[in-house]
């Protein structure tokens, strides 16, 4: 959902640096005061396996395909600040080796992908409560990564919807829904890729979620 | 890098053999775009790698998971590198 350059209106481009600015800003110091050198490798290595899997597109109905996001399950690996940071250096390779993703739209970009993917984190907790129950975990990942993407789709059909380009066609009455229908159908094949990866982790090598530790309160510090 | 972290770069590398074969459909959002007869924009900017491939490596899978692996090696590190200046010395 890699917005190119020259269909958002510069304003809004603008903007969008400025307001994902403040994300990654407040993303860095929240890194900084949880982690130390000892998260670097985790946080570097779930870069690069989002940028690889964010390669592998799948075809969905009607000729056109999709492929993995990674904000929930980064969410869950690295935490919600680290989640900003890694996927934002994700992004930013992207636009810089293949021009996926514009430059003028970076900042669109990092907001509709790096800052909701971060946030999800937050859906996750927020379904979860206080509750330990393995069913209600594996519901709030899938309703979190669904909503990431669908959030994510909606933005950016916000965002084009409102530029000039868009304007002849319709503007928002039609980006918006013709967004949202391809978006909901990807949105089920994320969550269905992150829901039981997480829980499997979970099971697995709990120590890797960072993310989750972080949301259930124990020591984040990676484990040795 | 404890043994997880190990392992979860092999898969990262391993997934790479598997960009080739990515559906070259236009993803959702090309697909809206192009739906609604909205003109594409001239590129300002096509990419160190445009199109996921080397010209100078004649075999295109072996050029697709090349510039894959490129593309891997840069973001890990940038991440690396990043995450080193920002974050103090670990706690004993």
């Amino acid at each position: 959902m890699h917005i190119p350059d020259g269909l958002l209106d510069p304003y809004l481009c603008i903007l969008l640096y400025i307001i994902s600015l403040a994300f990654l800003i407040w993303a860095w110091k929240g890194v900084k005061k949880m982690f130390s050198r000892s998260f670097v490798p985790v946080m570097a290595v779930s870069s690069a396996l989002i940028f690889i899997a964010q390669m592998i597109n799948f075809p969905i109905a009607g000729g056109t395909c999709g492929h993995l996001m990674g904000g929930t399950l980064l969410g869950m690996l690295l935490g919600p600040h680290a989640t900003i940071i890694s996927m934002t250096i994700v992004l930013l390779i992207q636009a810089l080796l293949f021009a996926d993703g514009g430059i003028t739209t970076l900042g669109a970009n990092v907001f509709n992908m790096a800052v909701i993917g971060g946030l999800s984190f937050y859906i996750v907790k927020l379904f979860i409560g206080s509750s330990s129950s393995q069913k209600r975990f594996t519901a709030a990942l899938f309703i979190a990564s669904w909503l990431s993407v669908v959030l994510t789709a909606l933005l950016t059909a916000i965002q084009i919807g409102v530029s000039p380009s868009f304007a002849s066609a319709g503007g928002l009455m039609t980006t918006v829904p013709a967004m949202l229908s391809v978006h909901i159908i990807i949105g089920v094949i994320e969550a269905a890729i992150t829901a039981p990866l997480i829980l499997q982790l979970s099971h697995a090598s709990p120590t890797l979620l960072n993310g989750l530790n972080i949301m259930r309160g124990v020591n984040n510090e990676p484990h040795h | 890098m404890n043994r997880i972290t190990k392992a979860l770069l092999l898969i990262t590398v391993g997934l790479t053999l598997l960009i080739p074969f990515a559906s070259t459909y236009p993803d959702g959002l090309e697909k809206v775009i192009k739906s609604l007869g909205v003109e594409e924009p001239v590129p300002i900017w096509s990419g160190l790698i445009p199109d996921f491939s080397l010209s100078i490596i004649g075999n295109s899978y072996v050029a697709t998971v090349i510039s894959g692996l490129i593309g891997l090696f840069s973001v890990l590190a940038v991440a690396w590198i990043i995450g080193w200046a920002s974050l103090r010395r670990n706690r004993v």
